[in-house]
């Protein structure tokens, strides 16, 4: 038995593990952060002052109310490591950041962003944020370069990321979002859901999963980080790539290569080939997710979107519409 | 700086310069202690940082104790227990096996509640071969002792590493590894296949 492989999947694989691998991961599942209670405060025990701190209490609770009702229009920000800047200021321990302004961070620095009350931003360095709007049910930010992580424990659909190739909407958790000077970007999800939406182009991206995003093409196709490079390279042939022949040899490479988990791929990249090879995909997906009742095998050959739908929501990785009800719209490129 | 997450495509590698939390999912949490004692303090998104960690160790604590169909919503149920209850911990370096004291009790919880406690319901698979497979395959690892189902379904199911299974347990890489070894070699002899030859 190969222990590497077994150990940290190092070495030639060993084909039983690889296989159970196969079929295990079928069942691998990250379900959304559940919305968390309030934890228990620590209680009072002098009986006396019960109608006194019960008062004060209600008066809290409104005032905590009002203020998250009105979500402040800035928000905080801490130093994580060297001086970054908000717009020409430096940033020593703490500052804020408000609508309109720019953090930017250089090669030694890095900070913390408290997204209103709803999560937070970590931004590494040589990263170029903007905060875009910050209002109840709606918090923006542009990143024109660099790196963040998002952690985001609000409903569906209140944080946004900008990018020049994508609009990044939090459909709950924790991402990885970069983007290089030219619009270049890659997300990776690693707890929740992210939709990515570009010029009509949209990718519905799970936790475990990752895509890239292109400057003027928008999102690509999401793939699983168990992926290996020559899908992976195939796969960004095919969403990004013109030439004719090497789309074919990428199609090629994804069909021989697809195995269980990648139905995900497969589904997205139905929409993103010529007519003339949807068909191959369209068997290859049906091989690991049979097409629902009610779905014709001509419907999505022609893209009809109810039946790509249905399709979907047979991946068991939620209902599409549920997506598309918190994505943002679909923009063009970043002003 | 180093990257932690660099996807070399053959094109324009992208990386994450200068990152010390990543995408990468191996990485341990910096300081746990600190984010443990931020989640008292009533920070819910250390609380999400927590859950981004360790989700896919208590995903597969439970799916090797309860129906596949209900280990989503038990995860959700592990990590709210958690949340209420942690001022409970009284060691932050502890948190990894705290929390899989909380999804192995709600799970024995889950399975003293059914209707038929004695036996773990077999799962029904919908009609696709691959399917059932998969679910014959999960039944079988099931029947393994505790320490082994555990390490092997993070590993398998998960996709986590040694040393990842190991930071998130808190066992020491030595045990994850002989529970690993001894897991898949009777997972093979349940199985009934000859390990491949070096």
């Amino acid at each position: 038995m190969n222990d590497d492989y077994l150990w940290n999947r190092s070495g030639p694989p060993d084909p039983d593990i690889h296989r159970l691998e196969q079929l295990l991961g079928r069942l691998r599942s990250v379900p959304p952060l559940p919305h968390l209670p309030e934890a228990d405060a620590e209680r009072p025990r002098r009986r006396g002052y019960g109608v006194l701190l019960a008062t004060a209490a209600i008066v809290l609770v409104v005032a905590g109310t009002c203020r998250t009702m009105r979500a402040p229009a800035a928000w905080e920000v801490a130093s994580v490591a060297g001086q970054p800047r908000i717009g020409s200021a430096t940033l020593a321990r703490r500052g804020r950041i408000a609508v309109g302004e720019t953090l930017v961070t250089d090669s030694a620095s890095q900070a913390r962003i408290n997204v209103s009350t709803i999560g937070e931003v970590t931004v590494d360095p040589d990263t170029r944020v903007r905060l875009v709007a910050t209002r109840q049910g709606h918090h923006q930010l542009a990143l024109e370069r660099g790196t963040l992580h998002a952690v985001i424990t609000a409903p569906p659909g209140q944080f946004i990321v900008s990018t020049r190739s994508a609009t990044a909407t939090d459909l709950g958790c924790a991402y990885t979002l970069h983007v290089d000077e030219d619009g270049t970007g890659l997300l990776s999800v690693t707890a929740g859901w992210v939709a990515l939406t570009f010029n009509g182009r949209e990718s519905l991206v799970p936790a475990g999963a990752s895509s890239r995003t292109h400057p003027t093409l928008g999102p690509g196709t999401p793939w699983y980080a168990d992926a290996d490079e020559q899908f992976q390279d195939a796969v960004y042939e095919l969403d990004f790539g013109s030439d004719a022949a090497r789309r074919a040899g990428a199609l090629h490479t994804v069909l021989e290569r697809a195995e269980a988990g990648h139905a995900v791929t497969l589904w997205h990249l139905i929409r993103r080939v010529d007519a003339a090879d949807r068909d191959a995909l369209v068997d290859a997906l049906a091989d690991q997710v049979a097409m629902p009742a009610g779905v014709t095998r001509e419907a999505v050959l022609k893209l009809d979107a109810a039946a790509l739908d249905q399709w979907w929501n047979a991946l068991g990785l939620g209902e599409a519409g549920w997506w598309r009800k918190f994505a943002a719209p679909m923009p063009g490129p970043q002003q | 700086m180093a990257h932690a997450l660099e996807l070399a495509c053959g094109h324009r590698p992208l990386t994450y310069p200068g990152s010390s939390r990543t995408a990468d999912p191996t990485r341990a949490i910096p300081d746990l202690a600190a984010t443990v004692r931020a989640v008292v303090s009533g920070d819910q998104a250390a609380f999400a940082r927590l859950y981004a960690d360790y989700v896919r160790m208590i995903h597969a604590i439970l799916l090797g104790r309860v129906p596949h169909r209900d280990v989503d919503d038990l995860v959700q149920e592990v990590f709210i227990t958690a949340y209420t209850r942690i001022r409970e911990l009284r060691n932050a370096a502890a948190f990894g096996g705290w929390l899989a004291t909380i999804a192995r009790n709600r799970a024995t919880d889950y399975r003293r509640q059914a209707r038929e406690p004695v036996e773990l319901p077999a799962e029904l698979p919908g009609g696709d071969a691959i399917e059932s497979e998969t679910l014959a395959v999960l039944d079988i690892v099931r029947k393994l002792p505790d320490a082994y189902r555990e390490t092997l379904l993070m590993r398998l199911v998960e996709g986590m590493t040694g040393d990842e299974i190991a930071a998130r347990t808190g066992l020491t890489p030595g045990s994850v590894r002989v529970n690993l070894h001894r897991g898949m070699k009777m997972l093979r002899e349940q199985l009934g296949v000859e390990p491949a030859q070096p």
